[in-house]
């Protein structure tokens, strides 16, 4: 009986736009059930062609529980370089919109599971910058055309091509850092084919989000606050001030006896101070890890390296996510284009990193060398738009979303005190976005948005205080 | 020809006696319906009270000691679960006034904390409360991620990169599909369907038998120059057609109540089709045709009116019984010659259509032809029975 119902109502969507016979088809051939890291049920997966040359793109989609029809919401994910594959997790907290609505994950050409263009980079990052830059070189002159066409214009042809191919009307778009910036971009070329977007930690496409200095730097003040009003973290002093010191005197010495946070043992490679300093902004990125840093900084300051070495540990997975030549074909193309040196220099004035985030990326594009791929200046669009922002994001902060997206006529801004980069999963967010997407006209309840939290300071090697205690009170004393 | 029409007039004169007569018994009738609306109500009000409770309704902890350690207090609260801290009680007393648990810090417990000479937490539950369970997995859920946290703190603390704590990363696949948990839990459903089939036609068939028999208008009818069969078969009729719309009204109450289930909370896909709906009714029709036939020859063999509602109450619990225990031993009723056996192989059709998953076609004619002709067998057997005198002599 359901065949017939399949048959029918393919015979009926097919009378649209599409190509007629596709849709019927998809259900059958082309799919396969399968799965991804992070979420145990199981999804259909596509391998559509697009291009000339024999591309394909890795689509995955987690079917409703219901077919009710409602618009399907397709992941973007970040980096540039970052695969939608990866985000499969997220479906976790998506779970309630999953019941409604087909979510779709697209890895873009040379991420993830569509020919990932990694350059051998998964396993281990050089610290030395020319070291780096060499490889890249190596890589790009292996497959120059490919590094070439890489570009944001493609990604968002590409996903018009899927959701073509997958017969949907329009769709909703959640995306996620550099995730916000191709569906921003797909929002001014396809307007008609989009309901509405979801974005979490916007980068607007006039903002140059590769300046993260100051931005970095505003999250670690806030951070700075933030320790100052917590009775426990307050015992810390001056700890801004002490890694300041640290980064700024970061001797040959410390870098080669720093502790390794996976062997036990001294770094095999010395800790450059670039290095360090892009620790700490990562650390930025999640609170749970920011909340370790004003102790591990203050025993830092006492010679004791190893609580920043283990927060230096928690990233030590991460790189492997990143497809490298990606990564650089578009950020060189898009972004590291349209920077200047003096911006760099006002950028990092009187931030904790400097110009050590830029210049990975500076000394990369050197030997990466793309052609640019200018943006048109964004024109006004009226679809609902829900951004979200963490308070303390290192890199795109509640500022960019307020200030650059003007054109955006219809939004609504979420933000996270005291959040990092990427607050989807945290309180009462997953449910904001599920009733957002339900009626996106209508502005959304925040008040639940206050409860979400910094997680505790750490208070000592035991970990954080669960209270006030006769042993901390004394231990205060030394501090 | 003329023989024919007789043959026809004759039965149907005889089918509307014996229409009216099921109809036209008000008792019966209601019984039929407030069956077959019973399950599926009682289905869906289940479901929505078990998912309510376990998603909305939150739990209430006391945290014994817990004014000390505001931390904890405010990382165990959730929207699930309420917490109290209070400085003393008396454990037993607040599980009594209210509380679902009682969560007791053992004295000195921040000082023992930070000391790292891990103190002792008293959980006292009362394991025969219905909430007790739900309370505790919240619980256990808050206070898991905050060991977590401070775990991964005391790791960070000292260097140690906390994925050291995990050698190696699970990856659940599960391959279950939306239809095939929903088979899982609808697994009852048809079942109860033919179970309301039972019921729905019980009384009716015992009165027309039995019942006749005992208000003595069977021999009447036997008098009659009426072919035994057609006198069984519109008995027969008569008494599928109150079944049958018992076990209508029943698909027609769960379907018209699906919307209400929060069956998508349960992972589960609203899946049933409007031509899987009619093609559930159409398939009971064979059954209940066999039901009702079956139901009147037992009760025309019984001694009395009373012993044949004892013999039918068992004959509608056994079938229903039997597939339960079939289905719970896991036997494969899947394959194709089980779809030939009445009861289990509408079961199999019912559980399918349920779901959303599609139903073999020449297997469905297949397996109604044998209930049909299962049905004629009857027929014929009653006609044979009707003769004897013996069947009226029992009283």
């Amino acid at each position: 009986m359901v065949w017939m119902r399949r048959l029918l109502l393919g015979a009926v969507l097919s009378v649209g736009p599409g190509l007629p016979g596709l849709v019927a088809a998809q259900d059958e051939l082309a799919s396969r059930a399968c799965h991804l890291d992070g979420w145990s049920d199981a999804l259909r997966c596509f391998r559509v062609a697009v291009g000339a040359d024999d591309s394909e793109l890795a689509v995955m989609v987690a079917p409703a529980v219901n077919d009710s029809e409602r618009e399907p919401l397709y992941l973007l994910a970040g980096g540039p370089g970052q695969a939608a594959s990866d985000l499969a997790p997220l479906l976790n907290a998506f779970r309630k919109i999953n019941r409604e609505r087909d979510i779709v994950m697209v890895d873009r050409r040379g991420a993830g599971l569509s020919g990932a263009f990694r350059c051998g980079f998964e396993r281990e990052m050089p610290a030395d910058l020319q070291q780096f830059s060499r490889r890249l070189a190596d890589c790009y002159l292996q497959r120059p055309d490919f590094a070439e066409s890489l570009s944001s214009r493609q990604t968002v042809e590409d996903l018009e091509r899927v959701r073509m191919f997958l017969g949907h009307g329009r769709i909703a778009l959640w995306g996620g850092s550099w995730g916000t910036r191709t569906a921003l971009l797909y929002q001014q070329w396809y307007p008609e084919s989009l309901s509405a977007l979801v974005l979490d930690a916007v980068a607007p496409i006039d903002t140059k989000v590769f300046l993260t200095a100051t931005a970095a730097e505003r999250a670690l003040q806030q951070l700075e606050r933030d320790c100052a009003r917590d009775p426990v973290c307050a015992r810390f002093g001056d700890w801004k001030g002490q890694l300041a010191k640290m980064l700024n005197g970061w001797s040959a010495e410390q870098a080669a006896s720093f502790p390794d946070p996976l062997t036990g043992g001294p770094v095999t490679e010395p800790l450059a101070r670039w290095v360090l300093a892009n620790a700490i902004r990562g650390a930025l990125y999640d609170p749970v890890a920011a909340a370790q840093i004003p102790y591990a900084v203050h025993q830092a300051g006492r010679g004791n390296y190893l609580p920043l070495s283990g927060i230096t540990g928690l990233f030590q997975n991460h790189a492997d996510s990143m497809a490298m030549g990606l990564t650089f074909s578009v950020a060189c193309a898009e972004e590291l284009n349209r920077i200047g040196a003096d911006e760099v220099a006002a950028d990092s004035e009187g931030s904790f990193l400097g110009s050590a985030f830029f210049d990975l990326f500076r000394s990369g594009c050197e030997a990466w060398p793309v052609s640019s791929k200018p943006y048109a200046a964004p024109a006004p669009r009226e679809h609902p738009v829900l951004l979200i922002s963490g308070s303390a994001d290192p890199i795109t902060p509640p500022y960019y979303a307020e200030q650059q997206l003007g054109y955006l006529s219809h939004r609504q801004h979420l933000v996270v005190a005291g959040g990092g980069h990427i607050n989807s999963r945290r309180g009462c967010i997953p449910e904001l976005i599920s009733r957002f997407l339900e009626m996106p006209g209508e502005p959304l309840e925040q008040a639940c948005v206050a409860d979400i939290h910094r997680p505790p300071f750490m208070a000592d090697a035991f970990g954080p205080a669960l209270g006030v205690s006769a042993v901390s009170v004394e231990r205060g004393d030394q501090l | 020809m003329a023989m024919d029409r007789i043959i026809s007039l004759q039965m149907s004169a005889l089918l509307r006696k014996e229409m009216l007569e099921t109809w036209r018994d008000r008792r019966a009738l209601w019984m039929a319906i407030c069956f077959s609306l019973l399950i599926p109500v009682m289905l869906a009000g289940t479901m929505v009270i078990v998912v309510k409770k376990q998603t909305e309704e939150s739990t209430r902890l006391v945290l014994l000691g817990g004014d000390v350690a505001p931390l904890l207090e405010q990382r165990l609260r959730s929207d699930s679960l309420e917490v109290e801290a209070l400085a003393e009680g008396e454990p037993r007393a607040l599980l009594a006034g209210g509380y679902d648990l009682v969560l007791q810090l053992e004295e000195g417990f921040v000082d023992r904390y930070e000391s790292f000479r891990a103190p002792k937490m008293y959980l006292y539950v009362d394991s025969s409360s219905t909430s007790a369970g739900r309370a505790e997995r919240h619980l256990q859920e808050r206070l898991g991620k905050l060991q977590q946290l401070v775990v991964s703190q005391r790791l960070t603390a000292r260097g140690v990169a906390p994925q050291l704590l995990a050698p190696w990363q699970l990856q659940v696949r599960d391959v279950s599909t939306p239809s095939s948990r929903g088979a899982l839990l609808l697994a009852m459903v048809p079942g109860l369907l033919i179970l309301t089939l039972f019921v729905a036609s019980l009384a009716t068939s015992v009165d027309t038998s039995a019942g006749e028999r005992e208000r003595l208008s069977l021999e009447a009818l036997l008098m009659q120059p009426v072919p035994g069969w057609q006198l069984v078969a519109a008995k027969m009729l008569a008494v599928a057609s109150m079944g049958w719309l018992g076990s209508l009204l029943a698909i027609a109450a769960l379907v018209a109540l699906m919307p209400v289930m929060p069956l998508a909370e349960l992972g589960i896909q609203q899946a049933t089709t409007a031509s899987g709906v009619i093609t559930m009714g159409l398939l009971l029709l064979p059954l209940a045709l066999l039901v009702a036939v079956v139901q009147i020859l037992l009760a025309l063999r019984s001694s009395s009116f009373k012993d044949a509602q004892t013999q039918l109450s068992i004959l509608q619990i056994a079938p229903v019984m039997l597939l339960m225990v079939l289905d719970a031993a896991r036997v494969d009723l899947a394959d194709s010659y089980w779809q030939l056996v009445p009861l289990v192989a509408q079961q199999q059709w019912l559980k399918s259509l349920l779901v959303g998953d599609s139903v073999s076609l020449p297997l469905l004619l297949a397996g109604s032809m044998v209930c049909l002709l299962l049905v004629a067998l009857s027929v014929a057997f009653g006609a044979r029975a009707l003769r004897r005198e013996s069947l009226l002599g029992a009283t």
